[in-house]
């Protein structure tokens, strides 16, 4: 809007103020007449200034227009018959622009069906009522709010004072009466149907709501009820509520440029924002606490939370997106209250405010997806060796140790029937030996099956294979270990742990006695091996413990080892296990 | 081993390996024992148990349908004594070897008609 044409309307409103004052005092001398001007002005200020900040909204150019209107009214109590036809027809137009520009808040459309319809049937009453009363009024009988004057219809066809008054009385009970009632039930539904950001917006339309109420009881009171104090203190309340209408509607339209206000505060804000923070932040500015972001990881070419874990974005409902791109490769999706949809260059501007901040939490939300996946591949890997070992373990068991066991028993088959007749003992020494031979060779096929997963551990559970491997111990161990099952990759895990501990004691320890605790703590398996050698064990990452490091690591626990020199070892061991 | 004084010990050998089976068939017939029939899973071992009632029942451990300590528990209280064996040795084997009611084990390799015998005299 031009400097200019502000001027012009300015100066013109307040040319129209002028007379519609004047013509009220001169005809009635009402106590009125400043307050009737006063609401005018208001629309046409507010109107004039949101015109200006937001040009592209239509809410200004309404409000203008219905302060316009609203002034023009008073012009029907002027003595000259062209200006009281013309307004006495249309003054009651800035009522029925009231409610339209109500309505129409916050974009200056009305888009509901049935609002449109009430602001349509607004129209017609106040067009009809007055144009069919002017063509009965030939100027005997008095008007409505005209006290005893006495005016000069133009287009009078036939005077009749009792038609007159019913047509006046109709229009009261229709447009305050009827569709001021359905007025603020419409506004009652949408801010009933409003989320909760919206309601927010909509906050203007309660004053609306309350004025369109307290203007209806007015005019049914000073049009049935005899009642003139009554209906002095109720004009008074009514024109609070109907002058501060404007100003509400104004600050909220304003409200949204205020927000855009604080995008750029939100530039220094996030600067070194993490996703978490920057999210928070988006939030505070664009007024939705519900806000989410995600970021675009163009590897998997999905959208995923601050966290890195994959979102699925929402197609209908309450919620909406607004995708934000870098150079046309997407960046992130703002997930919002769909009332921000109304202002996109808000939610735009926010997004471009916060780009750099934004480009980084996408490298951080990748770098935290890509560390979700090494972990998760991690413990599959885990899984999928021990799965490995124990289809070792199955075909050694169900091929080679069969078939070896089937071959000892073939061999003392031969030493039997050698014995029962005349052998060569040199043969007989032969068979014996191949027969040591084969036990010597399955004892030790036996012992790399072990190695390789213990079948007794997948039958029967962490403590009866420990429980085992104690058997096979050169020095006895105190074990204390959990009865119950868990997950497989946890139990071998454990058991694995405790193995290569023992096997240290064993090797370099100097121990006496060495003690095996198993239990749960906090939501994890505790496992410690402890001896009371010579301490002084080397490092986990110079021992043959490394590996298994790794793979407690790999369940997201912790492996470490305190060994004080001369006062022996403890291997620690927590994995999480819940 | 069986001396012709004694009546022969009635065995049925339970085993999915057919391998084993044949070789431990010829080994305790050749010692004396009298072979009565030949199981390859759980569910035929307690049948042919109840049906053909041998003195010994010679049980593998793994077998496809059930393991051998569940059909050791079945067979506990019957006319029959059982003796596991396996490809493991008996401490890979954990405690059910005990508390299955089993009189005892003894490793596939290791089996013969004097390890059976001994056992059965131990649990006599």
């Amino acid at each position: 809007m031009s400097r200019w044409l502000a001027v012009v309307l300015g100066a013109a409103g307040v040319a129209l103020g002028i007379a519609a004052y004047y013509a009220q005092i001169n005809a009635l001398n009402s106590p009125h007449a400043v307050a009737q001007v006063a609401v005018g002005w208001a629309y046409l200020v507010a109107g004039i200034i949101a015109w200006d900040r937001r040009p592209a909204n239509r809410m200004g150019r309404l409000m203008v227009v219905t302060g316009f209107a609203l002034l023009a009214r008073q012009l029907r109590y002027s003595d000259n018959a062209f200006l009281f036809t013309v307004c006495f027809i249309l003054g009651d137009l800035g009522y029925a622009l009231v409610g339209h520009s109500a309505l129409a808040y916050p974009t200056g459309r009305v888009k509901d069906r049935a609002e449109r319809a009430l602001v349509v049937a607004g129209y017609t009453a106040v067009l009809v009522f007055p144009l069919l009363a002017a063509l009965f009024y030939g100027g005997t009988s008095p008007l409505l709010y005209f006290g005893r004057l006495s005016r000069n219809s133009l287009i009078n066809v036939t005077d009749d004072g009792h038609v007159v008054e019913l047509l006046q009385k109709a229009e009261v009970v229709v447009f305050f009466g009827v569709l001021a009632t359905l007025f603020i039930v419409l506004i009652a539904r949408r801010l009933w149907l409003a989320t909760p950001r919206m309601r927010q917006i909509l906050a203007p339309l309660l004053v609306a709501a309350v004025a369109a109420g307290l203007r209806a009881i007015f005019e049914c009171v000073f049009t049935f009820v005899d009642a003139p104090f009554a209906a002095d203190y109720l004009f008074w309340w009514q024109f609070v509520a109907l002058f501060a209408l404007p100003l509400a509607l104004l600050a909220g339209l304003l409200q949204a440029r205020l927000a855009r206000a604080g995008v750029g505060d939100l530039v220094v804000e996030v600067e070194h924002a993490g996703p978490q923070e920057l999210r928070d932040a988006l939030a505070r500015t664009l007024g939705d606490p519900t806000l989410e972001v995600a970021f675009w990881l163009p590897e998997r070419e999905t959208y995923a939370d601050a966290r890195g874990r994959p979102v699925e974005l929402p197609g209908d409902g309450g919620r909406a997106v607004t995708y934000l791109d870098n150079d046309g490769e997407p960046l992130a999706a703002i997930v919002h209250d769909s009332s921000l949809l109304e202002e996109p260059k808000l939610v735009r501007a926010a997004g471009a405010a916060a780009r750099l901040a934004l480009e980084n939490a996408q490298l951080q939300a990748e770098t935290r997806a890509q560390l979700v996946q090494v972990k998760e591949s991690r413990v599959r890997i885990v899984a999928a060796a021990d799965e490995e070992r124990k289809r070792i373990e199955r075909d050694l068991h169900d091929g080679a140790q069969q078939r070896l066991a089937a071959l000892a028993l073939q061999l003392r088959t031969a030493q039997r029937r050698l014995g029962s007749g005349e052998a060569d003992p040199a043969v007989e020494e032969l068979l014996e030996a191949a027969v040591l031979e084969l036990q010597a060779a399955n004892e030790e096929l036996r012992e790399l099956v072990r190695g390789v997963y213990p079948a007794i551990l997948t039958e029967e559970g962490l403590a009866a294979a420990l429980e085992s491997l104690a058997l096979r111990n050169p020095f006895p161990i105190e074990l204390d270990v959990l009865e119950c099952r868990l997950p497989a990759r946890i139990e071998a895990t454990a058991y694995f742990v405790t193995c290569e501990g023992l096997a240290n004691v064993v090797k370099h320890a100097h121990a006496t006695k060495a003690s095996v605790h198993i239990g749960r703590q906090n939501g994890e398996l505790a496992v410690e091996i402890a001896d009371d050698g010579v301490g002084g064990a080397v490092p986990l990452e110079n021992s043959g413990l490394s590996g298994l490091s790794d793979r407690v690591e790999a369940l997201g626990g912790r492996l470490h080892v305190v060994s004080p020199i001369g006062a022996g070892t403890r291997l620690l061991a927590e994995i999480p296990c819940e | 081993m069986c001396d012709d004084f004694h009546m022969a010990v009635t065995v049925v050998i339970v085993d999915d390996h057919q391998s084993f089976r044949t070789s431990a068939r010829t080994l305790l017939e050749l010692e004396g024992f009298d072979v009565v029939g030949e199981a390859s899973d759980g569910a035929r071992a307690v049948e042919l148990a109840q049906e053909l009632e041998p003195e010994l029942v010679l049980l593998d451990i793994a077998l496809p349908d059930m393991n051998g300590f569940e059909v050791a528990e079945r067979l506990a209280g019957g006319p029959s004594k059982v003796i596991l064996t396996s490809s493991r040795a008996q401490r890979d084997l954990g405690r059910r070897v005990r508390s299955s009611g089993a009189l005892g084990f003894v490793p596939k390799d290791r089996l013969s008609g004097q390890e059976l015998t001994a056992l059965l005299e131990e649990g006599r």
